[in-house]
């Protein structure tokens, strides 16, 4: 199946970009690439790379479709400004891409410029695993996502969940998606400022407003 | 989160943006304005910064005590666990394994992530899963903010202060012998039909020389089936940690 900041606490995050749900077709559209330091062994002494890595991911900014660090950002649903980005301390950067071939060559400009940082790509593993190999790396530990258990009659349709799971830290809520579906189907909005208002509530920059803005568009559509 | 009766003109803008629909219109001073019901608020503070969409400021955070507190540090990205000093919900995980060697060959790595996704959990449904998860022998991680509510991490027993609480999500994570992680994962699928929310089940693996990762086959033989999408550490950090 498989093959197919403002302070300097510790932030510990987990799999938030892990459980994104969708086709495989709609998943090729949707990689998150996490620049990520480790306490005691590599965090500390690592700013200025992890300010050269907004320079690398500088050559691709017309490629992202999100990207961010872990402060939050608050600028209406726009992605963040990639200048105050390469200055400010981070222990975790992250970009989200749609276009696999684009993160492969941003990939091997990581590798090449051997910053020393970890790297995890969270999307298709078939796909993570081609462009790996392509440029000479190696899958070293996976997190597979083994879905959804329990009491799912509490779940929402399909659509509300795709979109929902582009933020692992679930604050996009079922019922603002269902809102803007209603506003979309009533005129009072396009599927595009939609996705825009759904991913301001997105502090990391992890969520995937050109997807979104699809889905939309599907749940929409006249029949 | 509250909101300020005295302020609130019941426009409902608020409600959607509420995770577990904790806002609901009431009649008040022959006004109808909007409440939050405490019971089912879990201090995201979607409402509030997030959103930033009360025209009138009526919707604000009280100070929170011990253990309220708890559900806007598992529930808001942004709160900082105050007794850990960390942000999050989890560890580091398997996002730094090629530096630290967390999760050696031979060893998987569980994340149970209770409420999960967008329901929110209730801490009496943690402590069912953490309990019965216990009694399987399995040891919590103790890095993982969890391990502060427990009173037993042995035995999966939350503090009994705790136990009416309510939280957006939280990570039940453990590592498990490969050898021992196909009865774990049966265990878990068991436990899932008795509990009133819904978790995301991940596990980790160490990918092996030849490529294979082996919790692959032993989920599937428990009933799981993994997921095309995956996160993948593609080995760049240094210093490497050296395998044994």
């Amino acid at each position: 199946m498989l093959d197919s900041g403002s302070h300097d606490s510790e932030r510990f995050e987990m799999t938030h970009s892990l459980h994104r749900r969708g086709s495989v077709k709609d998943l090729h559209e949707d990689y998150v690439l996490i620049f990520y330091t480790s306490k005691g062994i590599n965090r500390e002494g690592s700013d200025e790379k992890m300010k050269q890595f907004w320079h690398v991911l500088s050559h691709y900014e017309q490629d992202l479709v999100n990207f961010g660090n872990h402060h939050p950002n608050r600028s209406g649903g726009e992605p963040y400004n990639m200048e105050d980005l390469k200055k400010a301390k981070s222990q975790m950067n992250m970009a989200v891409f749609k276009d696999v071939e684009k993160l492969k060559a941003c990939l091997q400009e990581i590798k090449e410029r051997d910053f020393g940082i970890s790297v995890v790509v969270s999307g298709l593993y078939g796909e993570t695993k081609r462009i790996c190999s392509e440029i000479g790396l190696a899958p070293h530990t996976v997190n597979l996502s083994l879905g959804i258990h329990g009491n799912k009659k509490k779940l929402p349709e399909e659509g509300v969940l795709e979109i929902h799971t582009m933020c692992g830290h679930g604050v996009v809520p079922f019922n603002l998606i269902l809102e803007m579906v209603k506003e979309i189907k009533a005129g009072k909005t396009t599927c595009k400022e939609a996705a825009k208002k759904l991913s301001r509530m997105c502090d990391c920059g992890l969520f995937n407003p050109y997807r979104a803005e699809k889905i939309l568009q599907k749940m929409t559509a006249t029949k | 989160m509250r909101i300020d009766k005295e302020k609130c003109t019941g426009c409902e803008l608020c409600h959607p943006y509420c995770p577990v629909e904790a806002i609901a219109t009431v009649e008040w001073e022959d006004e109808s304005v909007s409440e939050i019901d405490q019971g089912e608020c879990v201090e995201c503070g979607n409402c509030l910064e997030r959103s930033g969409i009360c025209p009138v400021e009526a919707i604000y955070r009280p100070t929170l005590e011990w253990p309220r507190s708890l559900r806007e540090h598992f529930s808001n990205p942004n709160a900082e666990h105050p007794s850990t000093t960390t942000m999050g919900r989890g560890t580091e995980e398997m996002k730094s394994n090629d530096v630290t060697g967390r999760y050696p060959r031979g060893i998987s790595g569980v994340a149970v992530e209770m409420g999960r996704p967008g329901v929110g959990t209730s801490l009496r449904d943690v402590e069912t899963v953490a309990m019965a998860l216990a009694e399987m022998g399995v040891e919590f991680e103790e890095e993982n903010p969890v391990s502060l509510l427990m009173a037993d991490p042995k035995t999966g027993k939350f503090k009994e202060e705790v136990l009416g609480e309510k939280v957006l999500s939280l990570i039940l994570e453990f590592k498990i012998q490969n050898d021992r992680l196909e009865r774990v994962l049966k265990r878990i699928g068991e436990v899932s039909t008795r509990i009133d929310t819904v978790f995301s089940l991940d596990l980790i693996n160490r990918v092996e020389p030849d490529g294979g990762i082996p919790g692959m086959a032993i989920a599937e033989k428990a009933g799981f089936s993994p997921r095309p999408n995956t996160k993948t550490n593609v080995g760049l950090g240094k210093p490497r940690f050296r395998e044994v």
